[in-house]
């Protein structure tokens, strides 16, 4: 047994010995998770969405429970703000995965906030549709220690159509090496409802606790989200997130993901279109930068006729950074009538960078229409050549064209503060970011 | 203006250039025309300084100054257009911005300063009515989802803006309808000028109806085998090429 799984077992004993377990509903869930959890273990380079990203120096260390306060007062516009201040509903602060202690209070008209442990009197089965049974695939063995561990969370239920954007602000700090973070948070969207949700995470302090977090998103009848994670962490954090998307018939969801920041960031997202009509639309700016390695895992199922999906991914690395897409659309049987579109472009800006991207398609029907692409090269020639030719300098032109292969993913976001403060993030990861500010 | 001696190319290895020479004076319109494959297109790319194609042997003069040894970009500064055969699409660089740009950049070489952005709007929605473009050309990326004829218009379109010294137009006529080619040659016409020159690369004769050349040449082989004036080019549209290869081996 690794040293990790070891340290993670020890706090699962202090939970369990601890009065926190008879008060728990969820007790019952965490108990599966963490029997399937310690009985795999962590995964390794042998696991098949896990064998571009190596844990072992992970797995060789001891972790503790981060704590929920911080040092300092946290500014949220101190870190890159996504929102403009009057034109949100709220921002909600998680430190360490720890919702705001007035969680429960808060009143967005719209939006019901409610810590995951207050509501934790209800019946089980209220919360069983927002964890699914304990699985033994690779992909989801992190969010089994989540379940196991998280102390609470957040519990978002949208029942009008919001129109200002509501921002979760995800603070990962700490005071020692080797802490653990679970953030935990649950979207649920009632029927014809609609919604923007923002994850935002950032690091405070120069200590950030290892970053275990999932967000469930189920989205009702007709219900509408658009939904961001943005990680603008700093260079040595470890980021593991996870989404779960379920959608019920005639439901819609984009997601924009979003790595600005982070050492390691490995990011799934794992959607089930349940029901005719759900639509999702996934949205990947990978952005590899200095030595930063990037895992995205995206896996779709169309679990039902006429669902459909589409995924567009832009993955750029520069320096001696790494970045993988890995994305797989699986029909299942009787999901007639699926439509499904996979595009997935890299950018290698340095000869020591690497994309890999694998698109798979896993299709049970008949009568479905999934097509999937994926490239990565350098700059286009042809494109280089004609703005040279135009008499634009070689960094003018080289800039623009960079600029140009991620415009695909920002031109669909629709909160334009938000597009706006990704775009000035992203543009000063990239070479030659002043001439970008230009002609922004 | 324009002196080219023995150029002789190379594109991926084969020699598609094989020793032409050329000359072309201020205020002239030459023709260059020839059989799919004859080189024309490479010999307008290699003249706007495409990088990947290798000139093995010969010399490009362009005002005096040895073009050969001019990045792509320093040629277009130095007043030397090409309109692209198969213009590409940029997805995501605004069609005004890359027009702002190209302008800024042959100002700034000549020691101008940079246009005024309201001065410069007015400039382009003048051309652009000249050209007979749609407005929705100034909000769109460069030549996204535009049609053939858009795409050569667009090309005709920054020429008129940059106002080069020497135009170097690659097929400019191919794939245009009646109107269009009207429209196009209109174009071309304004910029003839004592002091500048153009060069149409064509296939087909029908270009030369609207914008009458001074002299006409017969690419092939990847050389010019034939030279004339404009009767040159409605003899060769009634004999064919085949005329003029057969002459050669004669």
């Amino acid at each position: 047994m690794s040293a990790a799984l070891r340290s993670f077992e020890a706090q699962w004993r202090a939970r369990t010995a601890s009065g926190a377990r008879t008060a728990d509903a969820l007790q019952p869930i965490r108990d599966q998770a963490m029997q399937r959890f310690l009985k795999l273990g962590l995964p390794t380079l042998r696991d098949e969405t896990w064998r571009y990203t190596d844990l072992r120096s992970l797995a060789a260390q001891s972790f503790e429970a981060a704590a929920c306060e911080t040092l300092g007062e946290i500014d949220p516009k101190a870190s890159l703000s996504l929102v403009d201040a009057e034109r949100h509903a709220a921002t909600l602060v998680m430190i360490n995965g720890c919702p705001p202690a007035n969680a429960s209070d808060t009143v967005i008209n719209g939006i019901e906030i409610s810590s995951i442990k207050a509501l934790s009197k209800l019946d089980p089965n209220f919360w069983s549709r927002f964890f699914p049974a304990a699985s033994d695939a690779d992909q989801r063995r992190w969010v089994l220690l989540n379940t196991a561990l998280f102390d609470d969370g957040l519990y978002l239920k949208i029942t009008q159509q919001v129109a200002a954007p509501l921002v979760i602000l995800h603070v990962s700090t700490g005071e020692r090496a080797h802490e653990a973070a679970h953030p935990r948070i649950i979207i649920d969207a009632a029927p014809g409802s609609s919604a923007t949700i923002i994850e935002h995470h950032v690091a405070h302090g120069d200590i950030a606790p290892l970053n275990n977090s999932n967000t469930h998103i189920s989205l009702a009848r007709d219900a509408q989200l658009e939904h961001y994670r943005v990680y603008s962490t700093s260079a040595g954090t470890t980021h593991l997130d996870s989404l779960d998307i379920h959608q019920a018939r005639g439901s819609q969801c984009r997601q924009f993901t979003i790595t600005l920041g982070g050492g390691l960031v490995r990011s799934s997202l794992e959607a089930r279109l349940n029901e005719p009509g759900a639509s999702l639309d996934s949205y990947s700016l990978l952005v590899g930068h200095a030595d930063r390695h990037v895992d995205c895992v995206n896996i779709v199922t169309h679990a039902a006729p006429d669902t459909r999906s589409r995924q567009t991914a832009r993955a750029i690395a520069s320096d001696v950074s790494r970045v993988i897409f890995n994305s797989k659309v699986i029909v299942n049987a009787g999901a007639v009538n699926s439509n499904s579109q996979q595009s997935c472009r890299g950018l290698l800006l340095s000869p020591t960078a690497e994309i890999d991207t694998r698109p798979q398609l896993e299709i049970h029907a008949d009568e479905v229409k999934c097509a999937h692409g994926a490239t990565t090269g350098r700059l286009d020639p042809d494109m280089l050549f004609y703005l040279l030719s135009r008499g634009l300098d070689r960094e003018t032109a080289q800039s623009l064209l960079v600029y140009a292969f991620l415009a695909d993913v920002l031109t669909g976001m629709s909160v334009a503060s938000a597009r706006s403060a990704i775009e000035n993030a992203l543009i000063s990861q990239l070479p030659d970011s002043q001439i970008l500010r230009n002609f922004r | 203006m324009l002196v080219i001696s023995d150029l002789s190319a190379r594109v991926a290895g084969k020699e598609i250039l094989n020793g032409v020479n050329l000359t072309v004076n201020a205020g002239e319109v030459h023709a260059i025309m020839g059989p799919n494959g004859s080189g024309k297109s490479t010999l307008a790319q290699v003249l706007a300084g495409r990088e990947d194609y290798d000139v093995t042997r010969g010399s490009v003069l362009f005002e005096g100054r040895d073009l050969l040894a001019m990045r792509a970009e320093e040629r277009a500064r130095a007043g030397l257009f090409l309109g692209f055969q198969y213009p590409v699409e940029i997805p995501g660089v605004n069609n005004v911005y890359l027009l702002k740009a190209a302008l800024n950049a042959k100002r700034k070489a000549a020691g101008e300063p940079e246009v005024d952005a309201y001065e410069f709007l007015a400039l382009i929605r003048q051309k652009m009515k000249f050209m007979q473009m749609s407005e929705s050309f100034l909000t769109r990326g460069v030549n996204e989802g535009f049609s053939g004829g858009e795409k050569k218009r667009n090309e005709v379109l920054q020429m008129l803006v940059l106002e080069p010294k020497l135009a170097i137009l690659d097929e400019t006529d191919s794939g245009l309808d009646i109107d269009a080619l009207k429209v196009v040659s209109t174009g071309v016409n304004s910029l003839r000028d004592p002091k500048r020159a153009v060069v149409l690369v064509t296939h087909y004769q029908r270009l030369l109806d609207y914008v009458i050349p001074d002299q006409v040449h017969v690419l092939s082989g990847g050389r010019i085998v034939k030279s004339g004036d404009k009767s040159l080019a409605q003899e060769l549209e009634r004999r064919g090429y085949d005329w003029v290869m057969g002459a050669q081996v004669a």
